[in-house]
């Protein structure tokens, strides 16, 4: 086992933490199995692909406009359609966000047709060599805008008001909204906010690999993978848990080979769910 | 609850029976092209029954009957393949390995709450169908071939497949109308008020379980001898667990007649309709999804009871929307789920 496997993995790790970031924050905060969110990423992608394919600019000078985009969609989609379900039966947002996820299919699909697409940039395909180390440039910038936001996401809810205001509705709603905290609002921007993190990761994921319409169904497996690994409530478990699942990924493949990559991501995904629901790096608080 | 003269209480039964036998019938008289889609559509009811049982009736809302369907399907393929035996003995074998599957993984599944059993059981789906796609003894990613001389096929098939939906109907008619069915409902209502009230929660989580991913294994088995050729990506595919969940919650979760509705609406009004418009065909079913739980969050089976209901005056018709939307949401301890028994007040 090479050094390099071990890097690569840790290095894509980056990215499954980004996106099970935003699946973690919408489950911790509104109790929501976002089953959608694997076309939030995807969309981001295709959001950048407009400018980026289109109109010539830099992934990474996109990225800030993608994230932005996807979070003026997901407001009112959180604030109209999935709060008022929130209230009702056990399956209902589960089954919304299910449609939402094939609409979005459809929509991509309608729009930039079902060909892969890929985000043209300079580092996409060139490597980099740390202390010997040899790594794939996108990887290492993916890897650490991860760890950026990240560390934003939660300086942002421990540090800020709005974010006081996140961790009060997660942790008792009504109380909360007795308090003056106005639940439904700050659900949305939750979800806005998960949506922008799908939104950097999916660009990421972009120029690092082809996307169709249809990919985010793997991604969302993925994000729930993290998820469960890295229990509700800590930014700093979910980049942890997704580091740990992009290493366990890539050892495998070094040691079985190409096809166990899945089984044995998925089989690790249920052994931590059946053993520790609550999450191998889980703190005491929001959940 | 006027249910208490005898032969009333024997009519969704009798009725059962009636639809069974005039189905079975049917399987000598009906071309080959409607038999094969009325062998999809009851393996769909089939596994939609039992989910609805699953998720409707005991609160479990799962994410993974593809890794029964795939179990009870792979199993009577092997069995073919490998052992050279008969295939009712494949029949009886595919739901056998269903629930040996689901009581193995009861253990874990069954210590997980709420949105946490979803997760779970996707991963337990997803897991498998990666498995299999690894494991060469059974055909590995390009999937197992079925000797196709020594399954049923045409209206034999039709009559098996008959019989498998009829037997997921009898299940939900019990999980509806029997002690049990009013015990697990009252689980799924609240939990810590049946566990006070002396229910023995998982064992009857347990008892939900097995018999509904052994519905589902064996529509596994029955799809495996109607597709013949089957692999990971054809039976252990998420597309039957959503499926199941489109399909009930279209119809109507918690209902006996919701599902049926549900399978007909989605796969014959849009999956088949409107194959040669695949884009349109994604809009419409989202678009149905999100305005149903939203606008009907019950489905549209009790929508349509409520509606008969509403038309033809204050008394309620007799049998048709009777049986739906009233008993095991009603009778329990603490009734939190409201909003059947608004509809019934109407």
């Amino acid at each position: 086992m090479s050094l390099d496997v071990l890097a690569a993995g840790i290095l894509a790790g980056g990215l499954y933490a980004l996106i099970g970031l935003g699946i973690s924050l919408v489950f911790g905060v509104l109790g929501l199995m976002n089953l959608a969110h694997g076309e939030l990423v995807i969309g981001g992608a295709y959001l950048a692909s407009l400018l980026v394919v289109d109109a010539g600019w830099d992934p990474l000078v996109a990225l800030p406009l993608a994230m932005a985009a996807m979070a003026l969609i997901a407001y009112p989609l959180q604030r109209y359609l999935l709060t008022p379900l929130l209230r009702g039966s056990k399956s209902a947002p589960l089954v919304a966000t299910f449609g939402l996820s094939l609409l979005a299919q459809a929509l991509f699909q309608a729009a930039f047709g079902t060909h892969p697409k890929a985000l043209p940039a300079a580092y996409a395909d060139t490597g980099l060599s740390v202390l010997g180390v040899r790594v794939q440039t996108v990887y290492v910038i993916a890897f650490g805008l991860t760890v950026l936001l990240c560390a934003a996401t939660h300086l942002a809810l421990t540090r800020t008001r709005a974010g006081s205001a996140v961790r009060a509705a997660s942790a008792d709603p009504d109380t909360a909204a007795v308090l003056g905290i106005d639940v439904n609002r700050v659900y949305a921007v939750t979800f806005a906010g998960a949506a922008a993190l799908a939104a950097a990761g999916g660009v990421l994921t972009g120029v690092a690999q082809s996307f169709t319409p249809s990919s985010g169904l793997p991604l969302l497996l993925t994000g729930f993978a993290v998820m469960a690994l890295a229990g509700i409530g800590s930014v700093g478990g979910v980049l942890a848990a997704g580091v740990a699942l992009g290493v366990l990924q890539s050892v495998s493949v070094g040691l079985f080979g190409g096809g166990w990559r899945d089984v044995v991501v998925y089989l690790a995904f249920f052994l931590v769910l059946a053993v520790r629901p609550q999450g191998l790096f889980r703190k005491a608080h929001a959940g | 609850m006027t249910l208490t003269t005898v032969p009333r209480r024997w009519w969704p039964t009798s009725a059962l029976l009636l639809a069974t036998v005039v189905c079975f019938a049917l399987g000598g008289v009906l071309d080959s092209g409607t038999l094969d889609l009325g062998v999809t559509l009851l393996c769909y009811l089939a596994i939609a029954q039992a989910w609805n049982i699953l998720a409707g009736f005991g609160g479990l809302v799962s994410l993974g009957s593809a890794a029964f369907v795939a179990t009870g399907g792979y199993a009577a393929a092997l069995l073919l393949v490998h052992t050279g035996l008969g295939w009712p003995l494949a029949v009886v074998a595919a739901p056998v390995a269903a629930m040996l599957l689901s009581l193995l993984l009861s253990a874990a599944l069954l210590r997980l709450r709420g949105d946490y059993f979803s997760i779970g059981t996707l991963a337990v789906a997803i897991a498998l169908q990666a498995l299999i796609r690894n494991w060469a003894w059974a055909g590995g990613a390009s999937g197992v071939t079925v000797p196709a001389d020594a399954v049923p096929s045409g209206g034999n098939l039709f009559q098996l497949a008959v019989l498998v939906a009829a037997l997921a109907m009898a299940l939900t008619l019990y999980a509806r109308y029997s002690d049990f069915g009013l015990r697990l409902a009252a689980i799924r209502d609240n939990e810590p008020a049946a566990a006070g009230l002396g229910v023995a929660v998982r064992r009857h989580q347990l008892a939900a379980l097995l018999p509904t991913s052994g519905i589902t294994g064996l529509a596994g088995a029955v799809i495996a001898f109607q597709f013949i050729v089957i692999s990971p990506d054809g039976v252990a595919g998420v597309a039957w667990s959503l499926n199941a969940v489109l399909m009930t919650v279209v119809g109507g979760t918690g209902t006996i007649l919701g599902p049926v509705l549900g399978v007909a609406v989605v796969y014959y009004g849009l999956t088949r309709g409107l194959q040669s418009e695949q884009t349109l065909s994604l809009v419409i079913e989202g678009v149905l999804l999100i305005g149903i739980v939203r606008f009907a969050p019950q489905g549209v089976w009790p929508l349509l009871c409520w509606a008969t209901r509403r038309l033809l005056g204050p008394r309620p018709g007799p049998g048709t929307g009777r049986p739906v939307t009233d008993r095991g949401k009603k009778d329990e301890p603490a009734p939190t789920a409201s909003e059947p028994v608004a509809v019934d007040a109407v």
